[in-house]
């Protein structure tokens, strides 16, 4: 019970990013190689780096893992110096995955609950640009529930539907003093949905293996969420109380290659390139029920660009118990300069990762990961908000993840 | 046991992680060329802290030199003191303060009467009465006196005719012969802002033309060059600012011809235009008076009580007449700033700014250009750290209720323009203060 008491301390149910608000944790062991996994036959994180490999997949399993999530960032405005500091928020990514299907048949089916998207920033509510955003809790949980089928021995395809459960929650100061000096805020709490898919083909030769996959957009809608605005009393009537938003968020595609190679029995190389259809993120708007002449809709430019991102990564047997894995890559940022905002202080990045994979009994098996990011340091000034600085990030993500198979 | 221990070292891994923050690298600061060890600020009630028609503790701690001296500290800046009001004294002179909006959205204020620090008054023969503070006694590096003109600054009898500069002296009033100047320059110092003269200008226009008087170009550039001359004769650097345009500030721009036309067009219809007193010509030496309609070009004051229009006014020989719809009543001198004298200010203005410039490159003084920066402000606004913020009354965050004197909010923007232009001039890094921390308006 203690156990599990000092484990739940560092899970509170928050997400955070990997590429603008992208977050790639897909599974423990594809994490230790560096993110790698769609052209792999590794476990049942294939459900959402590959759903056509999981045909290929020689066992049956259930699996759970866990990414705790450190994103800190720091900020220097321009011609200060004065620093600011993200508050210490753990987001924290998950992954679980089921895969079936009866013993020597041409199909399998698959489940996975992941989180690919999400963000988790917290300036706190007095920095200098509070007025800009205070903290955002992005998260998104998807459920996709997968089939594949082996065509042939070396060539098997699958493909999922994807449902995508969503929650925010945006705080930002309103430069409006009470009596007392204090600012207003105005926070925008909601949930929402939305639905995509999820194909890939899976290729396996006598050489190597080969994957190729396409994570459809997905396009949520947060309906009737929150808007609460905290407002000096003499000027309650223009930020009326009960509010509502809708709002919209374009979940980007993600077009995935991968090979994996086996110069060894012990040896796995992997390499892994995706394209990310950012550019379908222009904006972000809210439109509130009831405006007033002090209370319009937002419509705040995005105008992220579509990006990429190279991952390698290897796995060594260094017994049957035993494997040792490490592996990194670099992820062009989709934000263009003149867009960074502080909820999503996005940088090209590279990040090195390392994991181990234990036996613990015939068919448990422990992975065990961590991984560091480096955002690159980049100087912006907002068009939107001129809120002009350095941003220096840096990401820490261990992770666990029990799967047991048979 | 193993286990949980194992799991404390996990936890205690987790919380390491937690700790380490990214290097946040900051600009190296320097003086640059100049020295920041003693600073003084010369000028008037913008330099006091002066807000919201009154001098008070809150307004004194927002001043635009107290907000540089903060961040000179960082670059070898020395201590800076200003003539503050005690706690139990806060609202020193009395000030205005928003309690609410009428049902059309128009302000409400109240004045604030307690907790003043007005000791009394008194008479000076051949000048009136003037109201008298808690005298502060201490080391001072504000020297702003809200009500100075530059054309006072060489009159020895200064201390005796205005309650804020009488605060700051050792005698009673009646009894001062010091000279502005020569205070400010008594005791040593190494840097300086200067923003004198605005009231040389500012007194005639808020009067709308009525009382006061714009100081002479030439009386203006004399006492001007005199008193950089002085200012600068200790080898001390510093920086001035111009003067801005009045008709920049919602002093002029709230109450608009438009706004009340339309007010009485609204209950009636047929009355067509509003008259005003207006002065005939735009020359300094032509004064004559006439009544004409109002045009857009003419700026009412911000004070102007607007229930007057309408009112019956006894005319001799024509009888009862609403005021301000006809020539024969028109709205009086001191209500409106028109169109010639609006010329006339502006005229003067670019005078005094030229010779401010001129004074300033002659010394390799570093220049805010007040001027250019409010008329900027007035035409596009600007946005700071995701505030939005321009020249309108209340809702731009920048001006105080009295619609000239600015908020905590517009004296941290000038503060970080004088630090521009300081660090521009003398190659310095002074850090900017971050605006966001300052407040605008506050409502109720």
């Amino acid at each position: 019970m203690k156990k599990l008491l000092l484990l739940l301390m560092w899970c509170a149910p928050v997400f955070a990013y990997s590429q603008g608000f992208q977050v790639n944790l897909g599974g423990q062991k594809q994490i230790g190689m560096g993110h790698t996994g769609t052209g792999l036959l590794q476990d049942g994180a294939s459900v959402f780096f590959n759903p056509g490999a999981i045909a290929m997949l020689p066992q049956n399993s259930v699996s759970a893992g866990i990414s705790p999530l450190w994103f800190k960032s720091g900020f220097n405005p321009t011609g200060t110096n004065d620093k600011y500091f993200t508050k210490d928020r753990v987001a924290t990514p998950i992954q679980a995955y089921g895969v079936w299907g009866p013993k020597d048949a041409r199909w399998k089916f698959g489940m996975g609950i992941y989180t690919p998207f999400g963000g988790l920033t917290d300036w706190g509510t007095d920095w200098v640009g509070k007025y800009a955003v205070q903290s955002l809790n992005l998260k998104a949980i998807f459920f996709q529930p997968t089939l594949s089928y082996k065509l042939t021995n070396a060539l098997s395809v699958g493909a999922g539907f994807v449902y995508n459960h969503a929650s925010v929650d945006l705080r930002r100061a309103i430069p409006l003093a009470d009596a007392s000096g204090n600012p207003g805020q105005a926070k925008l709490e909601g949930t929402g949905k939305g639905y995509g898919w999820n194909a890939g083909i899976f290729l396996k030769t006598k050489t190597f293996t080969a994957g190729l996959d396409f994570r459809s957009k997905v396009d949520t809608k947060v309906k009737n969420g929150d808007a609460i605005f905290t407002v000096p009393t003499s000027l309650a009537a223009s930020f009326p109380q009960p509010n509502t938003f809708n709002a919209g968020i374009p979940l980007p595609s993600t077009l995935s290659l991968g090979l994996g190679f086996y110069p060894t029995n012990k040896w796995t190389v992997a390499f892994d390139a995706n394209f990310v259809g950012w550019s379908s993120y222009q904006a972000l708007a809210f439109d509130y029920a009831s405006n007033t002449s002090a209370l319009a809709d937002t419509y705040s430019p995005r105008n992220y660009k579509n990006a990429f991102a190279l991952r390698t990564g290897a796995e060594y047997k260094y017994t049957d118990k035993l494997a040792l894995r490490f592996g990194g890559g670099y992820a062009a940022t989709p934000v263009k300069d003149g867009y960074v905002t502080p909820e999503v202080p996005d940088a090209n990045r590279y990040y090195l990762t390392g994991g181990i994979g234990y036996k613990l009994a015939k068919r448990l098996d422990i992975d065990l990961s961590f991984e560091f990011e480096h955002l690159f340091t980049r100087t912006q000034t907002n068009i939107e908000t001129q809120l002009s600085g350095t941003f220096h990030s840096n990401v820490y993500i261990p992770g666990v993840a029990l799967s047991y198979h048979w | 046991m193993k286990s949980i221990k194992n799991y404390l070292y996990i936890s205690a891994g987790l919380l390491l992680l937690a700790s380490c923050k990214p290097t946040v690298e900051t600009p190296a600061l320097t003086a640059g060329t100049a020295d920041f060890s003693r600073y003084i600020s010369v000028g008037n009630s913008l330099t006091a802290g002066y807000a919201d028609g009154g001098l008070y503790l809150e307004g004194q701690l927002n001043s635009y030199p107290s907000i540089i001296a903060k961040q000179m500290a960082q670059v070898g800046g020395g201590a800076f003191t200003q003539p503050l009001f005690t706690t139990d004294q806060a609202n020193g002179s009395g000030y205005v303060k928003l309690t609410g909006f009428t049902a059309t959205g128009s302000p409400i204020t109240a004045p604030v009467t307690t907790n003043l620090a007005v000791r009394g008054t008194a008479t000076i023969p051949g000048f009136g009465t003037v109201i008298l503070y808690t005298k502060y006694s201490g080391e001072i590096n504000n020297y702003g006196v809200p009500g100075i003109k530059l054309q006072q600054i060489t009159y020895a009898p200064y201390g005796n005719l205005n309650g804020y500069y009488e605060r700051m002296l050792a005698g009673n009033a009646g009894t001062n012969t010091t000279a502005y100047i020569d205070f400010v320059t008594a005791k040593p110092f190494t840097f300086f802002t200067d923003w004198l003269g605005n009231n040389d200008a500012l007194g005639y226009a808020t009067s709308g033309g009525a009382a006061d008087a714009l100081t002479p170009k030439d009386q203006f550039a004399g006492l001007y060059n005199l008193s950089i001359g002085k200012l600068t004769a200790g080898g001390a650097k510093g920086a001035v600012a111009t003067i801005p345009d009045v008709t920049s500030v919602p002093y002029f721009t709230t109450v608009t011809v438009g706004a009340i036309l339309a007010g009485v067009q609204k209950a009636n219809p047929s009355v067509a235009a509003l008259y005003i007193n207006a002065r005939s010509s735009a020359d300094i030496a032509t004064t004559t008076y006439a009544p004409r309609a109002a045009t857009a070009a003419d700026l009412v004051v911000l004070t102007f009580p607007t229930t007057k229009i309408g009112q019956p006014v006894a005319v001799p020989g024509v009888g009862n007449v609403p005021y301000g719809l006809t020539p024969y009543a028109p709205i009086e001198n001191q209500y409106v700033l028109d169109a010639n004298e609006i010329t006339l200010t502006k005229d003067y203005v670019d005078d005094y700014n030229k010779t401010i410039k001129a004074s300033a490159a002659s010394k390799g003084l570093a220049v805010f250009d007040a001027f250019t920066f409010l008329n900027n402000l007035k035409a596009n606004g600007m946005v700071i750290d995701g505030v939005s913020v321009n020249s309108n009354f209340i809702s731009g965050g920048i001006f105080s209720l009295d619609g000239v004197h600015l908020t905590p909010r517009g004296y941290a923007i000038v503060a970080n323009e004088f630090i521009k232009a300081i660090n521009k001039q003398y190659g310095s890094s002074i850090p900017k203060a971050n605006v966001s921390a300052y407040n605008g308006v506050k409502f109720p």
